[in-house]
């Protein structure tokens, strides 16, 4: 370890409570001052663990089992007194930005760590103009925290993380909702922040932008390192592996035939908000449609109208030819499903087999098995029926809230950010599972930020803008 | 969604005023509220609180809790009708008509009283401290804390209680959507809303015991216990505080004359 050294794990080991497997075996790494260093692997191999160990969480806040040693500064994390000495010295940002969210304002959320640093009100002030502007957020300024859209979230998280100005950043999975503009800025922040010397730990899925600037890529499986070399070859290496971006060859949609989703002059108003400001569209069977925009466009807004949980303020929704506007919503998931973007929002239930078991019986209470099977065989999750659904990995509870709403057989499938927060081949085996359900007959509408999942996968982007269909 | 007890971004003249001179409000106005039985004394509370709300542009905000207010006095009305027997007999809650039980239950005139006094009381002190709430922005609160010597985690515990309540009103409204749009539809009326809440309690609490933990972490590492902290703003009290004390000044006095009295 050298003066230069920020960030140093020699050796480490870690097991949760109550786990009979280590999450992290053996990891040994060192981050300079001035280094961006990329982490990234399969859902599930410990990158999240990695940043935990690494921040002196692990040590100060979880139980368990921790072996080997963790330098901060060149001082072990057991010498620090607590996470509020080491936040002198390290910003995190978790990959739950929503749970970072404390204040009332966005500006009050940004400023909250810097009031505490003990400088003066002008540097305060300098530093949180710099770091809202930098983050793209100047224009949120008032808005409460908790009404932003995810992206927006996140962008707050990390203002008010890099607000701070520490020695050594750690961020796990810090752009996973961000579009590629904002990703970009991240990104460009993050590279002028290493070079006035911060040493940055990311671990992230989205290679792309972040690989452009980081200075060494990780690879990491099953808790240890597997990988370690220039981001530009693994980025190649990952993407040839996972198969991950390539088109699909499916059955054409039926044009020609009636629309099975029609939109017309589609307002949607809220607290004195415009979040759609007159949208049509028309989406026609046996389509595979993506929409597509900025954080905070309204795509999840258009989309909540489609199965009624949204009502127009202006205009008209029909779907597979109901008025979404009048029927109940019971009623329209009969026709629609929608699978929400955190699976976690749904599962409750004992067992992965009455998980599934749950909707279809809100639409026929007679035996559900065979269904169950069917949408479980599909989604490659038959082998874990007897399983507690909440122990499942975070790409088998995404697979799992598909199921749920396939098992239904409602004629339109969509889902909102399919694909966040899961490996490029977890995203690969959940857009085949949409691509299989299209070859079946349904219609799919994906909302996504990630506009290159949407050109790969998709027959036709629709572009929300402002809450606006671009044309 | 209309949210309970957060702060509400306005320049109204609760705004302007000091959190100390806020809080120093809600405290005078949640002794008195406990001073007294007298229902009449309770009920120009609750009207001063109202009108103070409604001079400063903030009435609309404080009269939300009306229905939650209203379902309390109901539920205090039967316990005490169910319990207390003191003064004159004003009627029966299973009337005398009805064979066998009739003339059970008698309604006291000292229950309906006691209710009255309970819910006003409730409604005085929820009331003082939603109005300090909704017009003081939570890093200004922490600085008043602060300044009082509270220890640390006592305000950390508020900031987070604070925090969290929008937080589990805006994930119990996602996962009741996401239950919605698996066709549920646990009926309508008492029944209903109990069968409805199972789909929605577990993953609402396994949801909020992860966002605790990352919350708590969040405020360590922003470096709450760093003991140096500097308001953003110049929070120096002005004339408005002045008035106001003075308002709060007045009612003392009136309160005490009429206790004397």
């Amino acid at each position: 370890m050298t003066p230069e050294t920020a960030l140093s794990l020699a050796g480490v080991s870690y097991t949760y409570p109550g786990s009979g497997s280590p999450a992290l075996d053996g990891i040994g790494l060192e981050i300079r001052r001035g280094e961006i260093v990329l982490v990234t692997g399969p859902t599930g191999a410990g990158k999240t663990t990695l940043c935990l160990a690494a921040s002196g969480i692990l040590h100060h806040e979880y139980g368990g089992t921790l072996e080997g040693s963790i330098t901060i500064l060149g001082k072990s994390v057991r010498d620090y007194r607590s996470m509020a000495g080491i936040g002198r010295h390290v910003g995190v940002v978790f990959d739950d930005a929503d749970a970072q969210l404390i204040f009332s304002t966005v500006e009050e959320e940004v400023a909250s760590g810097l009031e505490n640093l003990g400088i003066s009100r002008e540097e305060m002030q300098r530093r949180l103009h710099d770091v809202m502007e930098a983050t793209g957020i100047a224009g949120l300024a008032d808005r409460a925290p908790h009404t932003l859209s995810g992206g927006q979230k996140q962008r707050v998280a990390i203002a008010a993380t890099l607000a701070l100005g520490t020695e050594v950043l750690i961020l796990d999975e810090p752009t996973a909702e961000l579009d590629a503009e904002a990703t970009a800025a991240i990104a460009a922040l993050l590279r002028r922040l290493a070079d006035e010397g911060t040493a940055v730990l990311i671990v992230e899925q989205k290679l792309d932008a972040l690989a452009a600037v980081a200075d060494r890529m990780v690879l990491i499986e099953g808790g240890a390192i597997t990988h370690e070399g220039s981001p530009a070859q693994a980025v190649h290496d990952a993407l040839t592996e996972s198969g991950a971006r390539r088109p699909v060859l499916a059955a054409a949609p039926r044009r020609g035939a009636p629309p099975i989703i029609s939109v017309r002059g589609l307002v949607h108003r809220y607290d004195g908000v415009t979040a759609l400001g007159g949208v049509d569209l028309e989406v026609a069977p046996g389509e595979i449609v993506a929409v597509v925009g900025e954080n905070g466009s309204g795509k999840t807004t258009l989309v909540k109208h489609f199965n009624g949980l949204l009502r127009p303020t202006e205009g008209s929704v029909f779907v597979d030819g109901l008025d979404a506007a009048k029927v109940p919503v019971a009623e329209l998931a009969r026709h629609v499903g929608l699978v929400f973007q955190n699976p976690d929002t749904m599962l409750f239930a004992e067992t992965v087999e009455e998980e599934v078991a749950f909707g279809l019986k809100n639409i026929d209470p007679g035996d559900p098995g065979q269904p169950v099977d069917a949408a479980l065989r599909e989604v490659g999750l038959l082998h874990r029926k007897a399983v507690y659904p909440r122990s499942l990995s975070r790409g088998e509870r995404q697979r799992l809230a598909i199921a749920c709403v396939i098992a239904m057989r409602p004629k339109v499938i969509v889902l909102d950010e399919p694909t966040t927060g899961l490996d490029a081949r977890e995203s690969a085996r959940v857009m085949e599972t949409l691509d299989r359900l299209r070859r079946d007959g349904h219609t799919v509408i994906m909302v996504t930020h990630d506009l290159l999942l949407g050109e790969a996968y998709a027959d036709r982007l629709v572009r929300m803008e402002q809450g606006c269909v671009r044309v | 969604m209309p949210e309970i007890m957060q702060y509400v971004t306005r320049e109204s003249a609760f705004h302007r005023l000091h959190p100390f001179t806020k809080l120093i409000g809600a405290v005078v106005v949640v002794a008195l509220a406990v001073l007294t039985n007298d229902t009449m004394m309770l009920a120009v509370l609750v009207g001063a609180v109202v009108a103070a709300a409604a001079a400063g542009g903030l009435a609309r905000d404080l009269l939300r809790q009306v229905p939650l207010l209203l379902s309390l006095a109901a539920s205090l009305l039967l316990l005490t009708v169910l319990t207390i027997r003191s003064g004159d007999t004003l009627g029966f809650l299973v009337p005398p008509a009805v064979p066998v039980v009739g003339g059970a239950i008698p309604v006291t005139a000292g229950a309906i009283d006691l209710a009255l006094a309970m819910s006003l009381r409730f409604a005085a002190m929820l009331f003082a401290f939603q109005l300090f709430v909704i017009s003081t922005q939570p890093r200004d609160l922490v600085h008043v804390m602060d300044r009082l010597r509270m220890p640390v985690d006592y305000t950390l515990m508020l900031l987070i209680a604070l925090r969290f309540i929008p937080s589990l009103q805006l994930e119990g409204k996602r996962i009741h959507e996401a239950q919605l749009a698996r066709a549920y539809n646990p009926g309508k009326g008492l029944v209903g809303r109990v069968r409805g809440l199972f789909p929605i309690i577990i993953p609402l609490v396994s949801n909020s015991l992860g966002k605790a933990t990352v919350l708590g972490l969040t405020i360590d590492l922003r470096g709450y216990r760093s003991g140096m902290r500097t308001p953003m703003r110049d929070l120096t009290p002005g004339r408005a505080d002045v008035a106001g004390i003075c308002c709060m000044g007045l009612l003392v006095a009136g309160y005490l004359a009429v206790l004397v009295a």
